[in-house]
């Protein structure tokens, strides 16, 4: 890659440099009784002083809704704000398989502790053992709550909640709701967000977009919105910001998130002070839809529950282009079943991507474009009888055959691995706050729990757990000291400051004399993180996505091109000032994974694997979070700032996962 | 291009951006309406599945239609309610039905007009939504011709009414009504419109007086079909008797 | 494949809409619909353009963004099936397509393509929700529920809120949302609570947005959830039954 007279690939040293450490203010007690010390601990705010405290939710997904909902319950004054038209449309509702808890009704001998295991091991030892155990704990109450607010989880014949198991763990805790999880709780979760706005105590912003943090006197007091429809800038202040904003997977443009999910209100936040956690921690799932055209807007997600039935395989042969039926059994290649006897094909999600990566790399590919693997019902229908192997898949088989027009009880569906969930996120403590003081987030705009690969259906728990009952402890308890203190005043000159610089910066935009439309800096950018940062990485090929992406940058600023005007919804300026933050914080995933000199879950480089291809970690050096800190703009050293947070682990000792 | 800033100064609460508000239920509120549709337009289903059974007795001969229509005149009921009586009673009740039928459609179909906006539905294929728009026309003509139908065969009122109309003579008076080409196509107009209004009005009544069973639903669609099939064929055969010479 | 496009046009809700003519020339079979207006923009964006505005998330029928009314009919051609899984295989070379606005009164046009659908929320925040605070909740093994009530509420409670059903409706009735709330949250016990309430508060605000139903059947023809027909029936007898036996049962 490097011509002569090119400098050499850039070093870690080149990029960043390593600043104090942070302190996660875990309870100093052992981690299964860390939230309890910790919930004893917290300052109350009397129920009659409640309403003297204005919070900010960013977001109303089951996160963002749950918290403003909660916070409303208890009495506080919640500004609620979406860049949707409603608030049930957050990206939430499109998980599909379930939602983990640690109920352990069954026999199969579950139970918190192993719950905390698979997490904490799932993650590959890179999140907090602590949070795992809150995560866990928390789980029952959430499946009766959102039980009762309404979610129609399935049952048995006998009445009781139904469980399925899922990619990476032996135990039944998977609760669902058809292949609608996600939707079921996103709308009840919605549904209760409502019932505060009747109640008064939540105002609800729909189609407002969060362009900005105010931070004063060291702590975040307010937020600046774009009103989408109108155009209209405003700030608006309050005693604490919530961010559930979601995570960033689309900065790869072709992922399994929504068009409309985005990295804005993180990174935004990021720049103002909130250190980013991990950001090269991007979950790739196993079973995306490949892409098929250059029109595709994006690798539709298939659950992960089809690889509970599905077989996976590849030709023997490379280059295969025989139609699959043609193949005969003796000349497929079953790799997962064969790299993974005791898991086969439902490994955990980060390997299932890299083992179906490898096939397809190694030019084992199918489909015209050999870029899938194929994931195979035959066995399943002569098994179970194609009824119910319907039964059990129809609304994904459905939507398979919608995408592609292949029937997948005819012809094997051909999968690929997609962008999908961002482990990292914005650093925050235990208490789910940020380096800045006031600014908390929920669900995967944060970093906790995942580690560097998140487990199948733990999404939508952690989702829950922070907003319905981790925020509504946390939150109050940082409100509780600043009793009599007013809202940030309107004029203040933070709130002026962060009002211009979104002006500006929109400003910028639409004035900028450009010939390309930001979505074609999206589609470029994509390629290159998919390219240098995607499923297996490489120390040359992260320091090249740097070089690329700052010239992918600079070539923006010179010549994006934005049409229509600002006081009106204008959806170019919408993509344009979301794909100005994407390309500023590629930047930073790049360069945190070149700085992370070993592999872990989802974190793969090449450089760093056992003879048998697994992922090798680096305790002694890498046990700890990266939170990033990043340079000012015009800084002369434009060296990004890695802030560690060391881990330990009690509970569950250091170990190598092993799938095999 | 300039973006709109605002540093007004912060109410108690933010105010949400103004969207289309709440505000109350219309009176009489929309599901009265529907409820006080489907009961009088079951009344009136009711009704002409009565009518038609004694119709059909047009085929008996004119002892036994004429001696129906003396019973129903004078002696229905009789002696609960004095001789002639009843059918005064039955009149009212289908006078008032109708008028709370047509002016419950004219307020729903305004609501309607109102609640789409200036944008009309295109490309309706079905035969069902055919029948559902086509209810405010079907209803028109069912109107028109009940007036004619009184005119004609209750009242004797000429032109609608034939010369030879004689109070109480029944049978001739459908005889020598229907011996008039135009009268009988009118006729089978309406009852062609009938046969719409009706089939789709009773399944709108299955609808609207909350009929959501699986089986309930289905007995309902196979009865509003029926019914209106049978009031098609029942009234058509009259007609159709006196033009051929069946019955004279 | 060349398909000539009619797409609705129109700056803001203040200001009048007219249609505008436009080809895409290199459309293909597997592009959504969607996808064909993202080539369309693609276009309109390289020759100065402004492009169409129009909304769409998830784009795998879930989160109920999208949603444009196809020569007439919500969504598009294809029944049951949301505008972000409607395929261009769906048309001929050469075809003509009139795509506008999810068409009713309770939807104004926000640009182009887009309409505002808080009045369907406004239904919801009347009454679709269950007064139960965080934390307050019995365990959810507790009440057996069984598996067709299970089912027959998850039936209901599918919807995806997109609207289509207001707009394939001639009378711009939602009744079949509404229905849909009423049913998912009256077949479960544990949300059964509330239902005269809920019936009650819901309706009202139903009947002051949108239109009454008359039986058209049009709704459930669009529907990319596949709600069944008899939730328009759940409306009068959620209603009824609040009438006949209070609001509290």
């Amino acid at each position: 890659m490097t011509a002569p007279g090119t400098p050499p690939p850039l070093t870690p040293d080149d990029v960043r440099t390593v600043g104090t450490p942070v302190d996660g203010r875990v309870p100093d007690v052992a981690p299964e009784s860390a939230w309890d010390d910790r919930r004893l601990h917290y300052d109350l705010v009397a129920p009659a002083n409640r309403r003297k405290f204005t919070v900010i939710v960013v977001g109303t997904g089951l996160a963002g809704a749950g918290a403003a909902a909660a916070l409303g319950e208890l009495g506080y004054q919640v500004e609620c704000f979406t860049i949707h038209d409603a608030p049930r449309r957050a990206h939430s509702v499109a998980a599909q398989g379930g939602i983990n808890a640690a109920r352990a009704r069954k026999v199969d001998n579950d139970s918190v502790h192993r719950f905390v295991k698979d997490t904490v091991k799932g993650g590959d030892f890179r999140g907090r053992e602590a949070d795992a155990y809150r995560l866990g704990q928390e789980s029952v109450r959430v499946i009766d709550h959102m039980n009762a607010i309404g979610a129609p989880f399935a049952r048995e014949y006998g009445g009781a909640l139904a469980t399925r198991s899922f990619g990476g763990v032996q135990v039944s805790r998977t609760y669902y709701t058809r292949g609608q999880t996600g939707q079921q709780l996103q709308v009840a979760g919605a549904n209760a967000l409502l019932r505060q706005v009747a109640a008064g105590t939540v105002t609800l912003h729909t189609r407002q977009e969060m362009l900005d943090v105010v931070v004063a006197d060291g702590r975040a007091q307010g937020v600046v919105v774009r009103d989408l429809v109108t155009g209209e800038v405003r700030a608006v202040t309050a005693h604490a910001v919530v961010l559930a904003t979601g995570g960033y997977g689309n900065i790869y443009c072709k992922s399994t998130l929504a068009r409309n999910s985005n990295a804005t209100a993180a990174w935004r936040a990021h720049r103002r002070g909130a250190h980013f956690a991990n950001p090269a921690f991007v979950q790739f799932h196993p079973t995306a839809l490949p892409l098929m055209s250059q029109w595709q807007s994006k690798t539709i997600l298939m659950s992960e529950s089809l690889r509970n039935d599905g077989r996976i395989w590849v030709p023997v042969r490379a280059d295969d282009d025989r139609a699959p039926g043609d193949i005969p059994e003796e000349e497929r290649d079953y790799y997962l079943e064969r790299r993974y006897p005791t898991f086969g094909n439902l490994t955990p999600r980060d390997v299932a991507s890299r083992a179906a990566r490898e096939r397809i790399d190694a030019g084992y590919g199918v489909g015209p474009l050999k870029n899938a693997v194929y994931l195979d019902f035959a066995d399943a229908v002569q098994r179970l009888g194609r009824a119910t192997v319907v039964s059990r898949y129809s609304n994904l088989f459905h939507m398979y055959e919608q995408a592609t027009g292949d029937d997948p009880l005819r012809t094997p569906m051909r999968i690929a691995p997609g962008a999908h969930f961002a482990m990292g996120g914005l650093w925050s403590d235990y208490d789910l706050m940020t380096s800045v003081p006031g600014l908390f987030v929920g669900g995967e705009v944060g970093w906790g729990y995942h580690g560097a690969n998140r487990l199948g259906a733990n999404s939508l728990l952690s989702a829950c757990v922070d907003g319905w009952f981790t925020l509504p402890y946390a939150v109050p308890g940082y409100l509780a000291p600043l009793l009599g203190t007013p809202r940030l005043a309107a004029d203040d000159a933070a709130v002026l400051d962060a009002l211009e610089a979104v002006r500006a910066r929109t400003e910028r935009l639409l004035k900028n004399d450009g010939t390309q439309g930001p979505d074609r800096f999206h589609r470029r950018l994509g390629e290159i993180l998919y390219r240098c940062a995607g499923v297996t990485r490489t120390p040359e090929g992260l320091a090249q996505g740097i070089v690329e992406i700052r010239a992918l940058r600079e070539e923006f600023w010179r010549d994006v091109r934005v049409l229509g005007e600002g006081a009106a919804l204008n959806q170019e300026l919408e993509r344009a000032g979301r794909v100005a933050d994407y390309l500023e914080m590629a930047e930073l995933l790049c360069v945190d994974g070149l700085d992370r000199d070993e592999s872990c879950g989802a974190h793969f480089r090449a450089d760093h694997q056992t003879p048998d291809g697994e992922a090798l970690r680096d305790d002694a050096a890498w046990c700890r979070v990266s939170a990033w800190e990043s340079p000012a703009p015009d800084a002369a050293d434009g060296r990004f700032v890695r802030h560690d947070e060391p881990l330990t682990f009690q509970a569950v000792p250091l170990q190598t996962r092993n799938y095999a | 291009m300039a973006v709109p800033t605002s540093t007004r100064p912060e109410p108690d609460r933010v105010p949400a951006v103004e969207r289309p508000s709440a505000g109350p239920q219309p009176q009489p509120a929309t599901w009265v309406l529907k409820v006080v549709m489907a009961v009088t337009g079951t009344v009136f289903a009711l009704f002409v599945v009565v009518h038609l059974v004694g119709n059909l007795k047009v085929f008996l001969g004119p002892e036994e239609f004429d001696g129906y229509a003396h019973w129903l005149q004078r002696d229905l009921l009789a002696p609960l309610v004095p001789h002639g009586w009843f059918i005064w009673i039955f009149r009212s009740t289908l006078l008032t039905c109708l008028v709370a039928h047509v002016w419950a459609a004219v307020v729903l179909r305004h609501r309607a007009r109102v609640a789409r906006g200036p944008h009309r539905r295109q490309g309706l294929r079905s035969f069902r939504s055919f029948q559902a728009r086509s209810m405010l026309v079907t209803g028109v003509v069912l109107l028109f011709f009940v007036v004619f139908h009184v005119l004609d065969l209750t009242t004797g009122t000429r032109p609608a009414a034939t010369g030879e109309f004689v109070a109480g003579q029944a049978y001739a008076n459908l005889v020598s009504s229907f011996q008039r080409p135009a009268v009988a196509a009118f006729y089978v107009l309406a009852i062609g419109t009938l046969f719409l209004h009706l089939a789709h009005g009773l399944w709108s009544v299955v609808n609207d007086l909350g009929a959501t069973g699986r089986r309930l639903r289905a007995i309902g669609a196979a009865v509003a079909g029926a019914v209106g099939l049978l009031v098609l064929v029942g009234n058509l055969l009259i007609p159709v008797a006196v033009l051929t010479g069946v019955v004279a | 494949m060349k398909l000539t496009l009619d797409v609705w046009r129109q700056p803001d809700a203040a200001s009048p809409g007219a249609f505008e003519t436009y080809v895409v020339t290199d459309a293909t079979a597997e592009m959504t619909l969607l996808e064909l207006l993202d080539r369309l923009n693609d276009q309109l964006v390289e020759d100065g353009r402004e492009p169409v505005a129009f909304e769409s998330d998830c784009r795998e029928g879930i989160c109920g963004c999208c949603g444009v009314d196809v020569d007439g009919r919500p969504h598009g051609p294809q029944a049951n099936t949301p505008s972000c899984e409607q395929h261009v295989r769906s048309f001929a070379d050469g075809d003509r397509v009139v795509l506008e606005p999810l068409r009713a009164a309770a939807f104004p046009v926000v640009k182009d393509l887009v309409v505002d659908r808080s009045a369907l929320d406004r239904v919801v925040q009347a009454g679709g929700h269950v007064a139960v605070d965080a934390g307050t909740a019995p365990d959810a093994d507790a009440a057996r529920i069984g598996h067709e009530t299970a089912e027959t509420a998850l039936d209901f409670a599918a919807c995806i809120g997109c609207g289509a059903c207001v707009a394939a409706c001639p009378n711009g009735s939602a009744s079949l949302f509404t229905g849909a709330k009423l049913t998912h949250l009256a077949t479960l016990p544990q949300t059964r609570t509330e239902r005269g309430r809920r019936a009650v508060d819901m309706v009202a605000q139903m009947e002051h947005d949108f239109g009454p139903c008359s039986t058209y059947g049009e709704c459930a023809v669009v529907c990319p959830a596949g709600i069944p027909l008899s939730a328009i029936a759940a409306v009068g007898k959620e209603r009824m039954r609040a009438f006949l036996r209070g609001r509290t049962g």
